[in-house]
């Protein structure tokens, strides 16, 4: 049993988790908002430094037994989910315009604003895989099955999705709390945004989220878990046929523009 | 992973939930523990209908359809299952997963050294691009529907 033979994984996460509990949600002023450290994202550094090669806690097969334990404990996060949208199904439908609207911005806000930039510091072909998605498992399966993952697109879509592996959450995290303490958007817009299609990152933005707003709490994991939920449904279709062909569109369009050096490079 | 690890995996979670939740959360113990089994059970329930039913639709999409059956009204035990799931906090859940997903960091950290900064900041650029474009559809969305 591989669960038993790799105990001390499931003992450390759960010493993880109690002493970040115990060290609490922290508030650090920043400009006109404020950066939100919460336990969650102790415990995804504290975990980071703690499986350092270097430091010889855990053998490979044990960090390899935890991430596939990962794939499945993200689960549980949506099963929370979905149980705080059951009672409140009709509401979660009255708002389904919006929200299947919204999704628009999941699946185009990588190409907006990742592809420019991309192009602008002399990425090449690589932008085409970094910016067509999010780049989780899914979207890696689409670049690898298209291009092959040794190429341009493919070292582009891994080089993502090894930095969303490492910050992702705790970017994401940081700048939902940043942007909700801002006020410049309605909560349940900030939900609907924090539906991002991954796991980890969902679950730092909204509870970021709902910690700078607690009296919506419920609403906020209503509108977060029914956009995630779409999010990852609908992306793998939308990614395939929309997004990709529509980034190798602009990426032509735009590299001339961008990157005019670049050109039969 | 056979079914009945992935099953164990579960068992753990939940375990380890209940424990976040009675010591930094202040739940009742036998609250903490029902409601972290409730989410236990539908969580194994709609990984096996993601394994028997057609369509190879993913795991996430019959875990939500269940959780969500479950807990609508017209369910039978939603009362039961909303009752004790909402004793368990989702930031609990939140600090368990991430537990566990900085523990498969470290492995990859070596490969991310190697990265140039270009990469990083594109990768700042796609995952704020996502959030931040949602969230301004939604706002003008939401607006325009009379909801906020």
């Amino acid at each position: 049993m591989s669960i038993i033979k790799n105990w001390k994984i499931h003992l450390i996460a759960l010493l993880l988790a109690v002493i970040c509990e115990w060290i609490g949600t922290k508030k650090v002023p920043l400009g006109p908002g404020v950066l939100l450290f919460l336990p969650m994202l102790y415990a995804m550094v504290l975990g980071t430094i703690i499986s350092l090669p270097k430091l010889k806690a855990f053998k490979e097969s044990e960090t390899s037994h935890a991430t596939a334990v990962l794939g499945l404990m993200t689960m549980i996060l949506v099963t929370k989910l979905g149980v705080v949208i059951g009672p409140a199904l009709i509401k979660v439908l009255n708002a389904g315009f919006a929200l299947c609207v919204q999704e628009l911005g999941h699946f185009m806000g990588t190409v907006v604003i990742g592809l420019p930039i991309a192009i602008a510091l002399g990425l090449g072909r690589e932008s085409v895989g970094a910016t067509f998605s999010i780049d989780r498992e899914p979207n890696i399966a689409i670049i690898a099955e298209k291009y092959g993952l040794s190429s341009p697109e493919g070292r582009g879509v891994m080089a993502i999705y090894i930095c969303g592996t490492v910050f992702g959450a705790i970017w994401v995290g940081l700048i939902a709390g940043f942007l909700a303490a801002l006020h410049i958007f309605h909560p349940y817009a900030l939900a609907m945004g924090a539906g991002v299609g991954s796991g980890s990152m969902m679950a730092a933005a909204t509870g970021a989220i709902a910690t700078v707003f607690p009296e919506q709490k419920a609403e906020i994991l209503m509108y977060a878990g029914a956009s995630n939920l779409l999010t990852t449904i609908v992306g793998i279709y939308f990614c395939l046929f929309v997004s990709l062909p529509l980034t190798n569109y602009f990426y032509k369009k735009l590299s001339p523009i961008l990157a005019p050096k670049k050109k039969g490079a | 992973m056979s079914l009945m690890e992935e099953i164990l995996v579960f068992i753990v979670a939940g375990l380890i939930s209940t424990v976040v939740c009675i010591t930094a959360y202040a739940v009742a113990p036998l609250d903490a523990f029902l409601g972290s089994g409730c989410i236990v059970v539908i969580t194994v329930g709609g990984i096996l209908l993601a394994k028997i039913l057609p369509g190879h639709l993913p795991m996430v999409f019959w875990v939500s359809i269940l959780a969500i059956l479950v807990a609508t009204p017209i369910s039978p035990i939603a009362g039961f299952v909303t009752y004790y799931v909402d004793k368990v906090d989702f930031l609990a859940l939140c600090t368990v997963v991430l537990s566990y997903a900085g523990l498969t960091v470290g492995k990859d950290i070596g490969m991310f050294k190697k990265m140039s900064w270009r990469i990083i900041v594109v990768a700042l650029a796609v995952y704020t691009g996502t959030f931040i474009c949602a969230t301004f559809v939604a706002q003008v969305m939401l607006h325009l529907e009379g909801i906020i």
